[in-house]
């Protein structure tokens, strides 16, 4: 009893060096595992490292060339988000500029807005946002709105003085209802704290997939499984489990990585503390690798199980939702996004990481994480089977 | 030996480059993992990405209402807050503790704040706050309420001011409320939609990555059934760089003429999107595109040494490059050197080419830059195709050459013994 208890040690040392050796003896390990996630890191913080995007370039149309109409551009220049880079003659010339992608926007101001606005015959002014680059878009459409109510809250308040009203009796007529907006932990708008705290875990996902595929197909292409299963004694578990135990090894101590670096060095919002996002991430580590089991599970083929993770890992980014929500997405499409780590660690880090709540409120998620884990266990003798006898096919 | 003319030379290579196109249309279409990256992907991804971008934008956002007023005013704001597209009304909480614990169990993402003294600061001619506090796990949470509650105040607040004034006709009412109208126009995004910004990058992005995949898997391929691990074969035919190069790239922009129309003109109509693209501007464009990613992805094929490490490879990319090309996140705000990094990708002009053209209705005037950028990548990456497929056949060459010479030595050797 003893000794086969040893025996299975052992043997499981031997397949853990087995790995170790593999892993070194290409570099193309070294570069899903190490290189890829850490540029990918590196990449998407310091594309974004602004947080919000200021002095997007926009354009105007002044057709008055009045002093109303100079003092409301200058006021629009002066808004952090916008920059006015260029004045058009027309509007015609404007779009151009737009189509040719050197502005977001254009404010346009007609002939005759001073005079209009004085003699109180309702001058119309517009600004024009381009929608196909949604945050500049969205972004600009705030700044420009504002300054469109701005401009008519200014001539109502120089008659408002006339008449002898004090400034704050002026600013609550003319705004007697303001809106007080609070973003909760993200005061700042962050777009970098908003995507990079999902999109460079999922990079990492991706990559688990992948490495757990290949690690596992190409042994059953190079048709060097049986070796691999007999060092393991003939236990698929044994051999499975030494193969992967060196690549969770190096996975999480990226994951730790990345924790560190986002929370720590960056200072991202993490109102839970640390080690909530470390346990987060161990358990993406874990359930990122038993998916790829699972893929090359039920495809045995290399070609088929890499392309079967490709998609499950390039659908994550979208499906996880979050940069369009799932509640907006087709009911079928809610349920599906279940099926992905990747939503599960997102609902997690946002309850824990960004709002700082107890781990009790999102308990489901980390069960969803813990059943992907325990789902290879489905498909292991099917595994097995494929390793003995799969012969691989181009 | 005659010398062959440079006439035989033009017409034998003309004849190779041809055969050489045969032979990869060929293997293109019996290769399931080939067929996989350039019929099926292109085919099944972007209904994928259409379905889940489909309904465009976020509609009824669950909010909270905590209304410490109870007056009429707050009812109306509230109400008409209700009212709006974006926002949905889930509940009402009498305090802000209960809310918190509601947006905790993510019942709602969002939470409306009306004061005790909001109807009384109206009344009494002060100006009143009433706070919004959002869930920020999704920006677009945030917009739809802050736009929601925006709108709300400033049509109550143009009510109320209206009437303080004391006018006496509707005129003057107009007047009071908007000194200075103003409209605006989102342009070529008329609904603002999610699926309409991102779908048409995501469709160039994924001619570019399947080509990659594609011809990275199939130069793998020819490696691993080669004798040498060499990308080129031994072949009479596989003599000149030219006619290989040309031969290949020939075959896959054949196939991928038809499915650019596929992914670029048929996809868009499916689910909708805009295309008020000029056809001939589409078209031409599309040239220089598919020859630089053709190019581009044979000259990166020269790093794949077995047929499935494409895959490991390349597909994390499509990521970082959709991010780099500037659609979604704003080009002005990108860091010069992502901005440099970013022009050794066919994908980011195409991207910015092609949704001015089919988004925005631009000529290739407007898109100038774009254009001649996509050419110049043309260029280069054929130079270089050439000039790794030129290594590539030496140093098959070379290794026939050493096999030979090592077979000739060991005949010689051989044949000694029998004499000695």
């Amino acid at each position: 009893m003893m000794e086969t208890k040893q025996k299975k040690y052992t043997s499981l040392g031997q397949v853990m060096i087995r790995e170790c050796k593999r892993l070194v003896s290409r570099p193309l390990y070294l570069f899903c595992m190490v290189i890829a996630p850490m540029f990918c890191y590196i990449f998407f913080t310091t594309l974004m490292g602004s947080g919000l995007p200021t002095d997007l370039p926009i354009g105007a149309v002044d057709l008055d060339n009045s002093s109303t109409s100079r003092s409301i551009l200058r006021n629009l220049d002066a808004f952090e988000q916008t920059n006015i880079v260029a004045r058009y003659e027309s509007f015609d010339d404007a779009r151009i500029a737009m189509q040719r992608g050197d502005i977001y926007g254009f404010f346009f101001i007609p002939e005759d807005l001073a005079s209009k606005a004085i003699s109180g015959r309702q001058p119309r002014i517009s600004f024009y946002t381009n929608n196909s680059y949604l945050i500049a878009g969205s972004l600009l459409f705030k700044d420009m709105k504002m300054m469109s109510e701005l401009a008519g809250g200014a001539l109502s308040r120089a008659t408002l003085y006339a008449k002898g009203a004090t400034e704050e009796q002026a600013i609550a007529i003319l705004q007697p209802i303001v809106i007080d907006t609070h973003p909760l932990n993200n005061p700042w708008l962050n777009y970098s704290v908003y995507l990079c705290n999902t999109l460079v875990p999922g990079i990492l996902m991706i990559l688990i997939f992948m490495t757990t595929v290949y690690s596992i197909g190409v042994e059953i292409k190079d048709r060097t499984a049986r070796e691999w299963l007999r060092l393991g004694n003939n236990s698929i578990y044994i051999s499975l489990a030494g193969k992967l135990i060196p690549q969770t090894i190096v996975f999480f101590v990226m994951s730790i990585f990345y924790n560190t670096y986002l929370y720590g060095y960056l200072h991202f919002p993490c109102n839970s503390g640390i080690l909530p996002m470390i346990f987060a991430s161990l358990l993406l580590v874990l359930a990122s690798q038993a998916c790829g089991v699972v893929m090359i599970g039920t495809f045995p083929t290399l070609r088929l199980g890499l392309s079967f993770a490709s998609l499950w890992g390039v659908i994550s980014f979208s499906i996880s939702g979050f940069s369009f929500p799932v509640m907006a997405m087709h009911p079928v499409l809610q349920g599906l996004s279940n099926l992905f780590p990747l939503r599960h660690y997102f609902l997690i880090y946002v309850d824990q990481a960004l709002n700082g709540y107890s781990m009790v409120y999102s308990w489901t998620n980390y069960m969803a994480l813990l059943l992907f884990i325990i789902l290879p266990f489905a498909v292991m003798q099917r595994l097995k089977r494929a390793l003995i006898y799969y012969k691989y096919m181009p | 030996m005659k010398e062959a003319t440079f006439k035989d030379k033009i017409s034998e290579g003309i004849h190779d480059l041809f055969y050489i196109w045969k032979r990869e249309f060929q293997t293109t279409f019996r290769d399931q993992g080939v067929l996989i990256f350039f019929i099926l992907v292109p085919l099944m991804y972007p209904l994928i990405y259409g379905f889940i971008y489909t309904n465009e934008v976020v509609r009824e956002v669950p909010v909270i209402v905590v209304d410490d007023t109870h007056s009429s005013l707050s009812r109306e704001f509230i109400r008409k807050v209700d009212a709006t597209a974006d926002v949905e009304i889930k509940t009402y909480c009498s305090n802000m503790e209960e809310a918190k614990q509601l947006m905790k169990e993510r019942k709602a993402y969002g939470l409306i704040y009306v004061p005790s003294n909001f109807s009384k600061d109206i009344a009494l001619g002060r100006q009143t706050k009433v706070s919004i506090y959002c869930d920020m796990s999704g920006l677009l949470y945030y917009k739809g309420i802050l736009l929601s509650a925006t709108a709300v105040s400033l049509d109550m607040n143009k009510n109320i001011k209206i009437s303080r004034a004391g006018n006496t006709t509707n005129r003057q009412d107009e007047i009071t409320a908007h000194p200075i109208e103003y409209d605006n126009v989102a342009l070529f995004n008329p609904q603002n939609g999610f699926a309409a910004f991102l779908i048409p990058a995501v469709l160039i992005l994924l001619i570019q990555q399947t080509l990659l995949l594609g011809i990275g898997l199939s130069a793998g391929t020819a490696r691993e059934h080669n004798r040498f691990k060499d990308l080129v074969p031994i072949n009479r035919h596989y003599n000149g760089t030219l006619r290989i190069v040309m031969g290949k790239g020939l075959s896959y922009f054949m196939v991928y003429s038809i499915i650019s129309v596929y992914v670029l003109c048929v996809v868009p109509r499916i689910f909708s999107l805009n295309q008020i693209g000029h056809p001939d501007a589409l078209i031409l464009f599309m040239l220089p595109y598919l020859a630089a990613c053709i190019f581009f992805a044979m000259t990166a094929s020269i790093a794949i040494r077995n047929r499935e490490t494409c895959m490991l490879i390349f597909v994390f990319t499509s990521v970082p490059l959709l991010f780099i090309s500037g659609i979604s996140w704003p080009r002005a705000a990108i860091p010069p050197f992502w901005k440099y990094v970013s022009y050794i990708f066919p994908s980011t002009f195409g991207i910015n080419g092609f949704v001015r053209i089919n988004n925005m209705g631009a000529s290739l005037n407007e898109i100038s830059t774009e254009y001649k950028a996509l050419w110049i990548q043309a260029g280069v990456y054929f130079l270089t195709t050439c000039w790794v497929y030129r290594w590539q056949i030496l140093r098959s060459r070379k290794h026939v050459l050493d096999r030979y010479r090592e077979m000739k030595a060991k005949q010689q050797l051989s044949s000694r013994e029998i004499t000695d």
